[in-house]
């Protein structure tokens, strides 16, 4: 039953990322963050970028250090579980970088 | 896995006839109404769900026809205002909660065990519970249309206007109590359906080769099991509201309408998802049936199914897209839906796919599969058009949206299920259909639907809003409409042609040969029509596809025949298929139309607004739940089942990972959903809501002390139900759990205590978030003193032994749950009045 | 993109129909499950959302001193509050905008959720109570165009209608003045 905990552990993140990320728009939005500045750039969207950034991160990993083992088709649906969670944290989260954060 | 590979040595061979004798007679329903009031055999209930939801499907036509012709002529003058209302409103809500849900959870109870190779579903008395709820619930929500009191809100129900306020009547109680006594129906399903997925399938099944359908339901369940919770909280939440003056959702108070519209969505688009998962494992599996091939990328359809069920859960934003959301987290939601569309659009060209390697055979259930592709491909592509939120904020709240939820519904589900219905048809009336009467229905059901909604796109685009009862001034929507209406007219008169289809096959079809389609599932492994236990001999290794069927029918398989006299089923392991244990299942048994009654009678108290009377349902409730656990546990070890030669396996009251156990972990995941929603719930208010901060409260030091004691004992009682199982052999395994149950009770009674030091819930929505943690908390305590006193008799009365634990494991389950609840939601509170 | 979703069905109902009417071929399971399934499906996804992201930025509210004019639903009908010569007017079910220029219309409610929509100048935004949406527009030439409630509302729903008078900017209604303009 490992391959399934592996097969999902993608998806989960992506769970976990997309609602940190949404979350952490609400919150910055409705206590003004995007008025506040750091020295490294507006503090509202800079805070969700470099968290989808590290979440990326974290789905290479996944990607890169699979290991699994068994049948053809549980390798495959691995694999599968993998890139479904890198690319949807990919294209779900990459407004971060797009549109204007609390228009 | 190597592992599919252990092969099983076969029993030796059997007289047929007399293996049918002895299980039929342990198996089937009881004769005359006793066996309609005790039925728990998955096939019964499983057919009972598919008919009384499809007597919903064609109440809820009956109310489209009457939309269709108040909608064909500008004036529309035969319905009023109020009654045209009532009618969208039920039409939705009968569609989606009575007719839809349902019948998935018919076809999976009534398909899942014969598809897998068992003899029932994990919890049979939990099956017949949630077809009695749905049943009364239904009849609940139907009764109110004959007394002019229906609700009246539409089907999302959105808040001020359900609110007690701007609907003072009963209308919106009757939605949100019906639908809430309805979905103790869909969890139930889901519970049972994932435990019987993963612990009851065929001996050496691994995951990975199980039939897609497999797959598909075990998506779906999952689905439900997080996607009602929401639902259900915001039901509660919203019933308080509306009972008890407990603010949530008022602007004045510190509530916020919004909150309900993200409690429904979060439920309201993985439904959407949930209905079309069921429907696109019965097309992944007559598809190859009639092309003559097996299916084409197994893998990628699971890799689909699995993207889907986790991205449906982020776009359900996508329903709000005009409230005044910033760009970004509007942006968020509009990717996840354009990127939903691709796990879609795998599995339809992996169908294609299919067709294209084999030579296609266009008999009945093809056609409605080619239904399906004639529609669903354009809902779909409307779908993503919808996701884009310029276009969105166009064609929102008009008919173009009514015409894109019906192509994906009726594309979606309603074809595939009709495909179903006639490709399943032999198997439960053991009878070849009479010809062309199937056909012509189909004919009729496309024309008919195309008519209806195709058209409708451009009244929509030309702006006509949805949910209005007429449009005076606007003379160039009506020759649209009246097209509408006139192909409405011919889908009812193809769906009529179809009923009778299945009534004459049922009166006078010719009796079916077994296996008609030369389907290779293990469904076709069995006589038809569909014996009452499915198997004589349970499948296993090199015996799990429909050619295996005389060997199993002679008991060559695991299992075979009843000879205890008891119903009995293989469990095994989830991931692998690796036989466990033999699981003794109930028998016939009034036990869950009674607890549906009592259920049934607390949401009518509650309807008709007699909050005193109430505890008497409660205990009577409590009373029904105490019997449930009568028939777990036994007083003796038993000797190991010779399930096949070579293969010994204990019986389930001598495992801890019994099929109650798993059924357990499932149901906590539904409950700690409905526990995340409602934090999601206190967040989203704090932050969001306009009036907040609360008001200073009154919570002092006393509070303080009240709850670190409550959180103490709670502690205690957690340690005592482990050791209560722990030394179970011993003598002190009943004075541990005697323990655990007094600590548990003065938990709860410190619970009480510290409810009387809250402020008013009345006062502000913190107040009354406050509230509903603490309930939460009281009523979790409950069942877990329940299942306390469950095991302190297990103890005294010798049902526990050095291999028999009885309640315990379970026990010990909620009392955990429970305590982490609470911690988290003291912890809340505390953090609230410190911040 | 109502013309590139019916090529779509088309090409994917042909597929399906190609498949059902020749009769067995070679079928790979790369080819449809990756090439057609993710690549195909992906890459007109893409180009959709883009288009959609560029046209949703370039559609919102922003502080540049938009005229502002203010609507305020309830069940059933609008009240506005467009600027006068001599302070606010407030008119019942009919709201003035000059052509030309973006405007932006404040949306409040005071009892339960409406949304306001006219269908020929552009989206619908919805008015909810406790909280205060903005949402821009424009009119390019002078004329009158219906507005409707989007958003179910109770009994009045259907009827719950207003008009907005699109007018030349040189010639503004008596009382509203040129001057107020931005
Ligand atoms: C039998 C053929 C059907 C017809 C002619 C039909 C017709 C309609 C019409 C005209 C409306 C719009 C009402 C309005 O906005 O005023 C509507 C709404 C709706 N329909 Fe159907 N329908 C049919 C089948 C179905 C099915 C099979 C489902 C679901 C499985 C369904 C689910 C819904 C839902 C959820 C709504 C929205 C209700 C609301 O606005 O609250 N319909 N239907
Ligand atoms: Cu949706
Ligand atoms: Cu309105």
């Amino acid at each position: 039953m490992i391959w399934v905990a592996q097969m999902l552990a993608g998806p989960m993140l992506w769970g976990g990322l997309f609602s940190a990320v949404y979350g952490l728009h609400g919150l910055g939005c409705a206590l003004d963050w995007p008025d506040r500045a750091t020295p490294l750039g507006p503090l509202h969207p800079g805070g969700m970028i470099l968290l989808w950034l590290v979440g990326l991160g974290l789905h290479g990993l996944l990607v890169a250090l699979n290991r699994a083992g068994g049948s053809e088709t549980q390798r495959l649906l691995v694999r599968s579980g993998n890139w479904v969670g890198a690319v949807a944290s990919a294209v779900t989260l990459l407004p971060v970088i797009v549109t204007s954060s609390c228009g | 896995m190597t592992e599919d590979q252990h092969a099983i040595a076969p029993n030796p061979p059997r007289k047929a006839l007399l293996l049918h004798r002895q299980l039929d007679r342990v198996w089937s329903d009881l004769p005359g109404w006793r066996g309609t009031v005790c039925s728990v055999n998955h096939g019964t209930i499983g057919l009972r769900f598919m008919a009384t939801s499809f007597a919903f499907f064609a109440i809820g036509g009956v109310l489209a026809m009457l939309i269709r012709a108040q909608l064909a002529t500008r004036d529309g003058a035969f319905l009023d205002t109020q009654l045209y209302n009532q009618i969208f409103t039920m039409h939705g809500s009968i569609m989606m909660f009575l007719f839809a849900i349902p019948m998935l959870e018919g076809l999976s109870m009534w398909l899942l065990p014969k598809i897998l190779g068992a003899r029932d579903m994990a919890f049979p008395r939990l099956g017949a519970l949630g077809y009695w709820c749905y049943l009364f619930g239904g009849i609940i929500i139907l009764s109110s249309l004959l007394f002019g009191v229906a609700p009246d809100g539409g089907w999302f129900m959105y808040v001020p206007l359900s609110g007690k306020t701007y609907s003072p009547g009963i209308n919106a109680d009757v939605w949100l109590l019906g639908v809430t006594f309805v979905e103790i129906s869909a969890v139930a399903a889901a519970v049972e359906i994932i435990v019987t997925i993963l612990r009851l399938r065929a001996a050496g099944m691994a995951l990975t080769r199980m039939p897609l359908m497999g797959w598909y339901m075990l998506g779906t369940a999952a689905m439900m099991l997080v996607g009602f919770p929401p639902l259900i909280l915001g039901s509660i939440l919203l019933e308080l509201e509306r009972a008890f003056d407990w603010p949530f959702f008022e602007v004045m108070r510190g509530g916020s309408p919004m909150l309900w519209q993200h409690l429904f969505w979060l439920f309201g688009h993985p439904e959407v998802y949930i209905i079309f998962l069921p429907a696109a494992g019965v097309l992944s599996t007559i598809i190859p049936v009639f092309a003559r091939v097996p299916i084409l990328g197994y893998g990628a359809i699971v890799a689909a199914i699995l993207g889907l069920v986790f991205l449906s859960f982020g776009l359900w934003v996508h329903h709000m897209f005009t409230v005044g959301i910033p760009h970004m987290a509007l942006a968020f939601f509009s990717a996840a839906s354009a990127l939903v569309a691709v796990p879609t659009s795998v599995q339809i060209f992996a169908w294609i796919g299919t067709m294209w390697a084999g030579r296609v055979e266009l008999r009945l259930p093809m056609l409605h599969v080619a239904g399906f592709f004639l529609t669903f491909v354009m809902g779909g592509l409307t779908g993503v058009m919808l996701a884009m939120v310029p276009f969105n904020w166009q064609a929102h709240d008009t008919h173009f949206v009514v015409a894109h939820l019906h192509y994906v519904l009726v594309g979606g589900f309603v074809f595939p299920i009709l495909a179903g219905i006639t490709y399943w048809m032999p198997m439960i009336s053991g009878r070849f259909r009479v010809r062309a009467l199937g056909e012509t229905a189909f004919w009729l059901i496309l024309v008919g639907f195309h008519g209806t909604f195709f058209l409708m796109h451009l009244t929509g685009l030309l702006g006509m809003p949805r949910r209005i009862d007429r449009y005076p001034d606007n003379p160039e929507w009506e020759w649209l409409n009246l097209i509408s209406s006139i192909g409405g007219m011919v889908m009812a008169m193809g769906f009529a042609l179809f009923v009778l289809d299945i009534a004459m096959q049922w009166l006078f079809g010719r009796r079916s040969h077994r296996n008609p389609w030369r389907a290779p599932t293990l469904d076709w492994a069995m006589a038809l029509p569909a014996p009452s236990y499915n198997f004589a001999s349970l499948p296993g290794p090199g015996r799990d596809d429909a050619g295996a069927i005389l060997p199993l029918a002679r008991g060559e398989g695991l299992l075979p025949g009843a000879p205890r006299n008891r119903r009995e089923v293989l469990v095994t392991d989830a991931g692998t298929g690796r036989p466990s244990h033999v699981a003794v299942m109930p028998g016939n048994t009034a036990l869950p139309i009674w607890t549906a009654m009592v259920l049934g009678s607390f949401f009518l108290l509650m309807l008709a607004g007699l909050y005193v009377v109430t505890p008497l349902a409660i205990a009577a409730i409590l009373w029904a739940g105490w019997q449930w656990g009568g028939f777990m546990g036994s007083r003796a070890d038993a000797p190991a089942i010779q399930a096949a030669p070579g293969l010994s396996l204990p019986e389930h009251w001598q495992v801890r990972q019994t099929l109650a156990y798993s059924g357990t972990v499932t149901l906590l995941v539904a409950d700690g959903t409905l526990y995340a929603s409602l934090l999601f719930g206190v967040g989203f208010l704090t932050v969001i809501a306009p009036n907040w901060p609360a008001p200073v409260s009154g919570l002092g030091l006393g509070a303080l002390l009240t709850a670190g004691a409550a959180l103490s004992v709670m502690t205690v009682a957690t340690l005592a139900a482990r050791l209560a199982e722990t030394r179970r052999a011993t003598p002190s395994g009943a004075g541990f759990a005697l323990a655990g149950v007094l600590a548990a009770g003065l938990a709860l009674v410190l619970l009480g205590g510290l409810a009387m030091l809250l402020d008013d819930p009345r006062r502000h929505a913190r107040d009354a978030l406050r509230a509903v943690l603490l309930g939460y908390s009281v009523f979790h305590g409950v069942v877990a003193l329940m299942l306390g006193l469950r095991s302190l008799c297990d103890a005294r009365q010798g049902r526990t032994g050095s291999q028999r634990r009885g309640a315990a494991p379970v026990w010990q389950l909620f009392q955990t749950f429970w305590l982490t609840t609470s911690v988290l939601s003291l912890g809340v509170i505390a953090v609230q009045e410190i911040g | 993109m109502l013309i590139g979703s019916g090529l779509i069905t088309v090409l994917v109902l042909a597929l399906a129909g190609l498949a059902v009417w020749r009769g067995p071929r070679p079928s790979d399971e790369r080819r449809w499950t990756i090439w057609w399934g993710l690549g195909f499906s992906m890459s007109v996804l893409a180009v959709l959302l883009a288009f959609a992201l560029w046209a949703g930025e370039r559609m919102i509210a922003r502080d540049d001193g938009a005229l502002q004019v203010q609507a305020e639903a309830q069940q059933w009908g609008w009240r506005f509050v467009q600027p006068g010569p001599s302070g606010p007017v407030e008119t019942e079910g009919v709201l003035y905008v000059p052509a030309g220029q973006p405007f932006d219309i404040v949306l409040t409610s005071r009892d339960v959720i409406h949304s306001f929509w006219v269908p020929q100048l552009g989206g619908k935004m919805d008015a909810i109570p406790g909280h205060r949406n903005v949402h821009r527009l424009m009119a390019d030439a002078p004329g009158t165009h219906e507005g409707l409630c989007a958003e179910f509302c109770g009994i009045g729903h259907a009827a719950m209608r207003f008009e907005v008078v699109v007018y030349d900017p040189a010639a503004p209604p008596p009382f509203v003045s040129a001057e107020s303009l931005p």
